[in-house]
């Protein structure tokens, strides 16, 4: 993996080097200098892609990314934020996450430093929120945050399990739907959101019922795990399992594995939905065990990148808002091939991200839909090996 | 210490059964219920702790089934099983809870955890699981735990054993510091009460008990003590009045035997002699009767103050009583020094004394006894002086009588006899013979006279003169009269069938029967019985008996004469010899005693005074009777002098009746001398 990323470190700054020559936009001075800490581990798919799109994004929009791992430990994750504002050549931007709302002190320290910092993925929450008020107000370095709208994500899956279901008449002997929830966990905002878009869907929906809500710590055995004993208990209360919500795609799979084994047939008894566009996900939509992937989230990465440009340019995002929420996308069977590449090779500079910068006078105003995602990409031949 | 010791000593001996019994009876009655309250006060203790227990212990698991069910709610809803296992096992450290399980919704064991085989009582607790969220509230399932009490039990049984051996050491600890506190506070003072008690009635003497608590038995001793002081003074006087004559302050007769005792014991040796002086007064009723009881006590105080002062410090003087004093001196050389001092003594008694400005000169008998120290029978020495100062007193009065040999024996024989008279009367020992009065002039037997002999078993034929004094003093009198009464009616009976009914019987009458007024008719009765005439008898007194009971006597007398009884004067000449005798009483009879009779023809004064004699019967018209005639010059003598009757060998030993009635066939033959084979021990008695 590692030979792989430096493979492309390699190409993107031999990108870097012909943009400005063949680039729409024309940078004035200096590529912008961006440090990220990231709070994931490496090889953790969803932020190493973070990272992927991130530097794709900076090779096309003249900027250069400094990508520190902070493992999951929050700890690690503050002293190497403070390390990089004590640096005497400090970067133009600091891109954090607020996982575990760790981000804070780090974000009080580049206001002291004259540091402009935006939050990716994970923004301010509960106190931190109120005591600090809106971004560029008490923290004037403080300039917004790029989040995804995980829980329209939530409802999309549920709705698309209540769809298959209805259509399938999976109604159990009191009539109803049935459909366990998987989250990952009950804190982090990323989870509770889509959690609550699938409460939303069955609220809305007064022949579905969620039996249970359970927690499988992002993993795929424990979602097996809780997916068999949830399994057992249905088939004691006479209940006809419809559909398996899975707050992302390792507990989707656990599920799936869950099922077959309770001698089930995914796709075929039961539906289950799952989140975050994993290569393996897309390959159970291909066998159609999976009923859809959301996701797409990865792409703030590429996004922030965006923002930022047009930033640094004089097009602030906050003309807007400084809150910048991007929607998800569901790949099923219907879209799956256009974006399965894509993901599988992580070629993401197939992506023309110039295309996504702001118009003049619109600034703040974006459109990272997967259409225009699909639209942007350039055609496979020629571009990676 | 010492002291302590010797307190202690004889309550051991004494006290123990009665401080003991005192005691354990306090124990006995409080040790029970003590032991009854504690063990009922800890069983009720520990039952109440028992059952607070069990509740604690049950609520305690309700508790722990409630948290756990908090605790377990979330991974039960969530169904993450391995959860709600490693909660459960958790509960499975508490030792009391046997076994756990979680059920969910549809009621299946979600998690079971069994710690040990329930084999001991298990009781159970269950409790809903309830699951609740901002959303819902739901009964997830219910968990359930079994436990049991198995600890309570062993807790509560070592509590119950604890309790017990406390309870009991408790017990025990009480009943050793009863005891204790009991000897120390009740058998002590109880044994030093009793000891002294002890002590008082060994010696006689008031012992204070030894007690110096201030508590209820201080009191009690003190008391105790103050009684013993005020007893001790009693009995100290008491004892003095027992031993001591409150008169002259002589020791009396109780101090005579308890000083026999220590005589031996104080002697030097056994050898040494000791002379036992037995003193009596002569005619101390005299000088009672003289000068009254106030001077005879004066008297006596008189002869003991000469006692005293006639001793030496050694020597011990007492006062037996009445008349009677006692000297014994502990040591003399012989005999002859012991009858020196008696004498001594007498001397001493003899000195006049004035009482009521007359002059009395004392006379006193002494019976001398001396005995070895060693002699085992010491304790016999009044006795034996008695025996000394009965012979003096018969003998010699005014004289030292030393016990010897003889006398022991003489006082022997009179004791044996003196016992034997019970047996004498109804084995029919005594005998009464008969002795012929015979007409001198005509040589005819005109009269027996009966006289009483002794056939007795060991000493053989006894005459009268030994044992009519014993049976005086042992009051045989009367019967002895009746006896001969009636064996002298049977005699005249037999003289009357043999046709001799012109010979009468003489009998004598003792002075005791003379006073009594009963005798004549006793007579008439007896002669009525036996179908003789009153006047066959002849009734012959003495003038002692006269003198005695004048007015009595004389009553009797004309009452036995009425009934036509002969009266006759017995011993004539050697007592009174009272001419106005002769006149004032109903006599018909005079018998010159034989001292006249014996020295005739010999001595012409003793034939003059028979002649004297003679002529006053003569002239008062009483027959005269001549006793102990030996030789017929005798018989020829009194003829002459006019003496009707005679009396004694010469003609006839006293014989008995078949003997006499034999002799008197014979008589009525020529004249022949057929004398009685019978030994003349005895004179005759009048």
């Amino acid at each position: 993996m590692t030979v792989f990323l430096r493979i492309l470190l390699v190409v993107g700054m031999a990108c870097g080097v012909f943009t400005p020559i063949g680039g729409a936009v024309a940078s004035d001075a200096k590529p912008l200098n961006i440090v990220f800490v990231n709070p994931g581990k490496t090889g953790e798919v969803y932020w190493d892609m973070v990272a992927q799109t991130m530097q794709a994004a900076a090779l096309e929009l003249d900027a250069h990314v400094e990508v520190l791992t902070s493992e999951r430990n929050y700890r690690i994750m503050q002293e190497l934020g403070l390390g990089v504002l004590a640096r005497s050549d400090k970067p133009d931007f600091l891109i954090l996450s607020n996982e575990e709302a760790a981000a804070v002190p780090v974000l009080e320290a580049a206001e002291a430093a004259g540091v402009k910092t935006l939050l990716l993925s994970n923004t301010l929450i509960g106190e931190d929120a109120a005591r600090l008020g809106p971004p560029r107000q008490k923290l004037k370095t403080w300039l917004g945050d790029i989040t995804t709208d995980l829980q329209t994500a939530g409802v999309r899956m549920a709705n698309a399990l209540i769809r298959t279901a209805r259509a399938e008449k999976w109604q159990s002997p009191d009539g109803k739907i049935h459909i366990l929830g998987i989250g990952g966990d009950e804190i982090t905002p990323a989870s509770i959101a889509r959690n609550a878009g699938l409460k939303l869907a069955a609220d809305a929906a007064s022949d579905v019922v969620v039996d249970r809500m359970l927690f499988a710590n992002w993993t795929q055995s424990e979602a097996e795990q809780v997916t068999t004993n949830y399994l057992s208990w249905a088939s004691r209360k006479g209940i006809r399992p419809a559909g398996v919500w899975a707050g992302n795609d390792p507990m989707a799979l656990g599920a799936i594995k869950a099922i077959s084994t309770a001698g089930l047939v995914p796709g075929q008894d039961i539906q289950v939905v799952g989140l975050n566009w994993s290569e393996d996900a897309l390959r159970a939509i291909k066998a159609g065990r999976l009923l859809l992937t959301d996701g797409g989230h990865f792409l703030l990465g590429g996004w922030s990148i965006v923002l930022l440009r047009d930033y640094a340019d004089g097009c602030d995002f906050a003309a807007t808002s400084p809150h910048v929420e991007v929607k998800t996308s569901a790949i099923t069977r219907a879209n799956l091939a256009s974006v399965s590449d894509l993901i599988r090779t992580r070629a993401f500079e197939r992506i023309d991200f110039t295309r996504f910068r702001a118009r003049a006078g619109r600034c703040g105003q974006y459109d990272f839909s997967i259409n225009a995602l699909i639209s942007s990409l350039a055609p496979l031949e020629g571009t990676a090996d | 210490m010492r002291n302590g010791d010797d307190m202690s000593n004889p309550d051991r001996k004494a006290a123990p059964s009665r401080s003991r019994s005192v005691v354990r009876a306090m124990i006995w009655a409080t040790v029970p219920v003590l032991l009854v309250v504690q063990l009922l006060a800890s069983a009720g203790v520990e039952v109440s702790s028992f059952w607070s227990q069990i509740k604690q212990l049950d609520a305690r698991i309700a508790r722990v089934a409630e948290s756990r069910a908090e605790l377990i709610a979330e991974p039960l809803w969530k169904m993450r099983y391995d959860q709600v296992t490693s909660v459960l096992n958790e509960i499975m450290h508490d030792e009391t809870i046997a076994a756990a399980a979680v059920y969910d919704d549809t009621g299946v064991a979600i998690a079971r955890v069994v710690a040990r085989p329930a084999d001991q009582a298990v009781s159970e607790v269950s409790r809903p699981i309830g699951y609740r969220n901002g959303n819902i509230a739901v009964e997830a399932g219910r968990i359930v735990i079994a436990y049991s009490y198995a600890t309570v039990y062993a807790d509560t049984g070592s509590q119950l054993m604890l309790l017990l051996v406390v309870g009991l050491l408790a017990t025990l600890a009480t009943v050793v510091a009863m005891r204790i506190s009991a000897n120390i506070f009740i058998g002590r003072p109880l044994a030093a009460i009793t000891s002294a008690i002890q002590r008082s009635k060994q010696d006689g003497r008031a012992y204070p008990a030894d007690i110096k608590s201030s508590n209820e038995f201080g009191q009690l001793a003190q008391a105790f003590n103050a009684m013993q002081h005020t007893t001790s003074g009693a009995l100290d006087r008491l004892g003095h009045m027992a031993s001591h004559d409150p008169l002259t302050g002589l020791p009396n007769r109780r101090s005579l035997s308890e000083h026999l005792v220590t005589l031996s014991h104080d002697a030097g040796s056994p050898d040494s002699l000791i002379a036992f002086c037995f003193i009596d007064l002569d005619d101390f009723k005299g000088i009672n009767d003289t000068f009254g009881h106030d001077s005879g006590d004066k008297f006596l105080v008189h002869i003991s103050e000469r006692l005293r002062a006639a001793v030496e410090p050694q020597d011990w003087v007492a006062r037996l009583g009445g008349d009677e004093f006692v000297v014994i001196r502990p040591e003399v050389s012989n005999e002859a020094t012991a009858q020196a001092f008696a004498r001594q003594l007498l001397d001493a008694i003899s000195e006049p004394i004035r009482l009521h400005d007359k002059q009395v000169v004392p006379r006193a008998s002494i019976g001398l006894a001396v005995r070895r120290a060693g002699d085992p029978e010491l304790s016999h020495l009044p006795a034996l002086a008695d025996i000394a100062l009965y012979h003096a007193k018969s003998k010699a009065p005014g004289t030292v009588a030393v016990l010897d040999e003889a006398l022991q024996r003489d006082y022997r024989r009179r004791r044996d006899l003196e016992l034997a008279i019970p047996a004498g009367f109804t084995e029919g020992q005594f005998e009464v013979w008969y002795q012929s009065q015979v007409d001198l002039e005509s040589q005819a037997v005109v009269g027996l006279e009966a006289l009483i002999r002794w056939r007795h078993p060991e000493h053989g034929i006894i005459g009268p003169g030994e044992f009519l004094p014993l049976i005086e003093r042992s009051g045989n009198n009367a019967r002895l009269t009746r006896y001969v009464l009636t064996d002298a009616c049977r005699a005249l009976q037999r003289l009357m069938a043999a046709g001799k009914p012109q010979i009468r019987i003489a009998i004598n009458l003792p002075p005791s029967e003379l006073a009594d007024h009963s005798f004549a008719a006793e007579l008439r009765a007896t002669c009525a019985r036996f179908d003789v005439a009153p006047s066959s008898l002849e009734l012959e007194i003495t003038e002692g008996s006269l003198i005695n009971n004048i007015a009595s006597a004389s009553e009797t007398l004309h009452r036995l004469r009425r009934l036509g009884a002969t009266i006759a004067l017995d011993d004539f000449g050697t007592g009174y010899s009272s001419l106005a005798h002769l006149r004032r009483f109903p006599l018909d009879k005079v018998k010159i005693d034989k001292a006249f009779i014996s020295e005739i023809p010999g001595s012409a004064e003793d034939k003059a005074i028979v002649g004297v004699i003679a002529s006053l019967a003569g002239t008062l018209g009483l027959t005269l009777v001549a006793e102990g005639i030996e030789q017929a010059e005798q018989a020829e003598a009194m003829r002459e002098m006019g003496v009707m009757l005679g009396q004694g060998f010469h003609y006839h030993r006293p014989q008995p009746l078949d003997a006499v009635l034999q002799w008197l066939e014979t008589q009525a033959a020529p004249e022949s001398r057929v004398l009685a084979d019978s030994p003349s021990i005895a004179p005759e008695f009048a």
